[in-house]
């Protein structure tokens, strides 16, 4: 991806040298905004409470406690559990592996058979499946406790893991799909006369061309359901609870003293995972954010 | 995006049987297709589609603390729009989603454009514009209800610096709450229209560009009268994305007002839960969900059909 | 090695029929090329006797035996593909061995078989590298490696050809050619280059519009060409049409041609025929076209002309040369229409003036201009 305008000459000139100065400055002030409540989170969260009531908002830590984290990750209260955050941590991976597994599975499959074996229907069978990315929650949230009841699933980690597993379904299909479509067609008629089947072609050619798009879909679902909220607030109980939801009741508790630091660093705990596949893969996380946004 | 596909119709849909020895392993292949989309199909269908008739008829009830199956008629629907505390939602709705989509736009197009101008440190830029994208509303939250709290925040902050009337305390006033998670919706989602932009940024065709500057057209000409109008469907694109964000809306609210104070900054998804998971409401909630069904089809279906139609390029 | 026989085969997508019932039959080791402009049907027929396409009305028989329902796999063909289609995460010996290691042969034999196609293909040494990292020809020889390895009984080319460069596609050309010549495999071959037609084919098929204009070998269908969209289909420049009235002088047939238009009056000219078409009689006064190819048009050369009777004088005036080297172009007015000549270079006439031409009328056709069926 080179620059729209690199094909231009640069201007030369005082002028130019000084809106180039202004560029960079707003540029600059524009991370500085996106960077700060990050930086607020972090530095507070090294902070002792003294620090922080006689500090100011923007003063980094003095001297670096970690007392907060490890207060946060072990014996900090939610609700009545004093467990820490680490329980509910765990509760989120049990949830976020399967369901990512599964559903980008799934995907890649309905990928594969809505591209490569097309059948009559196929385009509104897509196209229904895709709508479900613009479901807003609510109008199903209802219904689906009342089902997660009936299947005794209510409160589990397997119910939000089906829940997660359903609704992702639109974007692993969505993701897959345009990706399936720009691998030639030739490639399975060629594979058929060869001799091999819906499976053999998917597993022996599809999916080893499909390791960038798994990317993308891995990391997207990740992120989407390590960051859930509303699910796991809605279907989740007391100990099965995922990390997005522990920290709200951490933050929101109004028992005893507020310990900012802690809140702090347990938003860093709840934050870090996706955090850090963000700063290991953010081109696919990205690459992932405009294949959502439909545009094929 | 393209739905038409170059055709191809393997032999799954043959004209005839195929001849002895074929039987049920055949018949089974030529439906495999089907089959391996039917579990997702019918996850689908139930769970999306279903559910939404099941929120339909559930709202033309009278339905409270359970569900209950008499139908009542529009009783809900009556009830819902007598509500103070829905025009409250859906005005808090309009100002926020006003608000959100338009600076999200200005701002991620403004960074878009400059970023585009050959910048050193484009990429470490970008990546620091675009990480909220990446973290939860209740994470950032979190940092954003600390960073508004008058009594620790910026109000606080820049009293400390000698400004002792300063006030910065939307967050606790009535009608102005709404404004703070319009700021903290910007923050984390102008990023993702920055890089939306970008990319099509780039995929303009550098000749159009060059043709114009020899023709005498300044730099910000070019972006306004020619770049600009050729990426108009990536407006329309993040538009679309940007409303049922905020129609969808619900975290930002939880974690950062609560809807507070005391339901000046609901939007319909806070009503929702609220009316259906703690006031026995059922009925209303199911109602207030179908409007923001409606709101979101409204937007994206029109939106959906030109792009599946082929009528991408405007 | 077999036969393959096509009997009035339709294909229908919903309501469009886009081949109308094709009938053709080869023998065992032909060759034949299917040859028509885009859309008119060729890939899909193509695809139906590979088994990738269902068959909406009709049969295919490759050996006798109806392979209708028969899967791909079974059908003892393979194909090369237009994009080669080769599998980018393979290397290029497992792409080749493919699909013997579908049929679930051994390391061993795959090794063996995959070794033998490279020696022939001459391309051993790119057995370890992947598809990306092959330059055009080199994927095309791959592709062909992989329909060569499992000794198909028919081979079904789609357009192999056309993603290379001129000079390489003349060359891969030839090796297909020999490769046929050596094999004796039926092979079938879709392409619209009409020089890859004549070249290759021992029988070619065109096609318009999903019907077969004509079945016949590629020398027939340049000299007796079925119809006027034939005759035009092939040859390049293409075959001059003239109007003129059928008429006799004397006790000879000939086309009369009428000079149209205020500034060429006179009398009109009379082509006579070297052999009467059939049904002459019906046809004796009314309008026909006159196809005749441009290099049946020369520069009068009294000496050969003597000798031959079918060789007949006309003077015309001459409009613009097109040297092409080989040979030259010439535009020429003849009753008021401009006819192509293709003449030898050192015969240059003079742009602009008249010049003396001979016209081969032995290897003139006639065509209804109605319906546009040779006479
Ligand atoms: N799946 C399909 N649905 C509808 N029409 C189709 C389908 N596949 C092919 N056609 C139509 O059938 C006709 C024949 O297509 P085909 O691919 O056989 O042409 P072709 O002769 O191979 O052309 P080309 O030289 O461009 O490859 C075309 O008009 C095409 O539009
Ligand atoms: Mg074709």
């Amino acid at each position: 991806m080179s620059s729209l305008t690199s094909s231009l000459p640069r201007a030369d000139g005082a002028g130019a040298r000084a809106a180039r100065w202004g560029l960079y400055l707003i540029l600059l002030l524009f991370a500085v905004w996106y960077l700060l409540p990050l930086v607020v989170m972090v530095s507070t969260s090294f902070k002792s409470l003294d620090e922080i009531r006689t500090g100011s908002l923007l003063s980094l830590p003095r001297d670096i406690s970690t007392d907060a984290w490890s207060y946060a990750w072990t014996n900090a209260c939610i609700g009545a559990d004093c467990r820490g955050m680490a329980p509910y941590f765990l509760n989120s991976v049990i949830i976020v592996v399967p369901a990512v597994i599964i559903s980008t599975l799934f995907g890649a499959l309905n990928g594969y058979a809505l591209t490569k074996w097309r059948f009559r229907g196929a385009n509104l069978v897509f196209a229904m499946i895709l709508f479900g990315s613009f479901l807003p929650s609510q109008v199903i949230l209802l219904p689906m406790a009342q089902t997660l009841g009936f299947l005794g699933l209510a409160g589990t980690a397997g119910g939000l893991i089906l829940v997660h597993v359903v609704y992702g379904l639109a974007f692993t299909t969505l993701f897959f799909r345009n990706y399936y479509v720009s691998i030639p067609d030739d490639l399975v008629k060629a594979a058929t006369i060869d001799g091999a089947g819906f499976f053999q072609i998917f597993t022996k050619i599809m999916l080893p061309l499909s390791l960038p798009i798994m990317v993308v879909t891995i990391i997207w679902q990740f992120t989407q359901i390590w960051n859930d909220f509303l699910f796991g607030a809605s279907f989740a109980a007391g100990g099965a609870q995922p990390v997005t939801v522990a920290l709200n009741n951490l933050v929101n508790t109004t028992t005893g003293v507020k310990q900012y630091n802690v809140d702090m660093a347990a938003a860093m705990i709840a934050g870090l995972p996706t955090l850090v596949v963000y700063a290991l893969a953010g081109k696919y996380f990205i690459r992932g954010l405009t294949a959502g946004s439909v545009k094929g | 995006m393209t739905l038409q596909n170059p055709p191809f119709q393997p032999a799954e849909e043959k004209a005839r049987p195929a001849p002895a020895g074929s039987g049920f392993r055949a018949s089974a292949q030529r439906h495999l297709s089907k089959l391996v989309v039917a579990p997702s199909f019918a996850a689908i269908l139930v769970f999306v589609y279903g559910f939404i008739l099941w929120t339909l008829y559930v709202s033309f009830t009278n339905s409270r603390m359970l569900p209950v199956y008499d139908l009542v008629g529009a009783d809900a629907y009556v009830r819902l729009w007598k509500l103070e505390r829905w025009y409250v939602a859906i005005e808090n709705l309009l100002i926020f989603g006003g608000l959100f989509i338009g600076i999200s736009l200005a701002i991620g197009i403004v960074l878009a454009v400059l970023l585009d101008q050959r910048i050193r440190g484009e990429g470490a830029l970008r990546t620091i514009y675009l990480y909220p994208m990446a973290l939860s509303f209740i994470v950032t939250g979190t940092a954003w209800k600390w960073i508004l709290n008058p009594s620790i925040g910026v109000q606080e902050f820049v009293r400390g610096l000698g400004f002792e009337t300063f006030t910065f305390d939307w967050i606790v006033q009535q009608d102005t709450a709404v404004y703070t998670l319009v700021i903290a919706a910007v923050w984390q989602s102008s990023g993702f229209v920055m890089a939306l932009f970008l990319a099509a940024l780039r995929g303009v065709d550098q000749e159009i560009i060059k043709a114009a500057y020899l023709d005498g057209a300044s730099l910000p000409r070019i972006y306004w009268g020619i770049v600009l109008p050729s990426i108009r469907p990536v407006f329309m694109s993040a538009f679309v994305i940007l409303a049922h964000l905020a129609v969808k809306s619900y975290d930002l609210v939880v974690a950062l007002t609560g809807g507070g104070p005391g339901y000046a900054s609901d939007l319909p998804a806070t009503f929702m839960y609220e009316m259906t998971f703690r006031r026995n409401q059922i009925a209303i909630g199911s109602a207030s969900a179908l409007m923001m069904l409606a709101t979101v089809v409204a937007i994206i279906v029109p939106y959906l059909y030109s792009e599946l139609k082929g009528g991408k390029r405007v | 090695m077999a036969t393959l026989s096509i009997n009035n085969v339709r294909k229908q997508y919903g309501s469009v029929e886009v081949l109308k019932g094709i009938d053709l039959s080869l023998n065992d080791g032909e060759f034949l090329v299917l040859l028509g402009p885009s859309g008119c049907g060729k890939s899909t027929l193509l695809n139906m006797i590979a088994g990738l396409e269902t068959i909406s009305a009709g049969e295919i028989r490759i050996d006798q035996r109806v392979i209708n329902g028969v899967h791909p796999k079974d059908r003892d063909i393979a194909m090369v593909f237009q994009s080669y289609a080769l599998y980018p995460n393979m290397t290029v010996a497992r792409n080749i061995g493919f699909s013997l290691e579908m049929r679930g042969l051994s390391k061993a034999e795959r090794d063996e078989a995959i070794g033998r196609v490279a020696k022939l293909l001459q391309i051993e040494h790119l057995l370890d590298r992947k598809p990306a990292q092959l330059s055009g020809g080199q994927r095309q020889r791959v592709a062909m490696g992989r329909a060569l390895v499992r000794d198909p009984k028919i081979f079904l080319f789609d357009e192999p050809l056309s993603n290379l460069d001129a000079k390489l596609r003349v060359d891969m050309r030839t090796e297909i050619k020999k490769l046929h010549q050596r094999l004796g495999t039926t092979v079938v071959y879709v392409t619209h280059d009409q020089i890859e037609a004549m070249t290759l084919a021992s029988r070619i098929a065109i096609m318009k519009e999903g019907v077969v204009q004509q079945f016949a070998p590629p020398q027939e269908v340049y000299e007796r060409p079925a119809n006027m969209y034939v005759a035009s289909f092939i040859g390049s420049p293409t075959m001059n049409f003239i109007r003129g009235t059928l008429s006799a002088e004397g006790d000879r047939l000939g086309v009369s041609v009428t000079a149209k238009g205020p500034s060429e009056s006179g009398p009109s000219r009379f082509l006579p025929l070297a052999e009467a078409p059939a049904e002459a009689d019906r046809w004796l006064g009314e309008e026909v076209i006159l196809g005749v190819r441009p290099e049946a048009i020369t520069c009068y050369d009294p000496a050969i002309a003597a000798g031959n009777p079918a060789l007949v004088r006309v003077s015309c005036r001459v409009s613009v040369l097109e040297p092409t080297g080989a040979d030259t172009i010439t535009y020429i007015q003849l009753g008021g229409q401009e006819v192509v000549a293709r003449i030898k270079p050192s015969d240059r006439p003079v742009e602009g003036e008249p010049a003396d031409f001979m016209i081969d009328m032995s290897r003139a056709n006639l065509f209804d201009p109605r319906t546009e069926q040779r006479i």
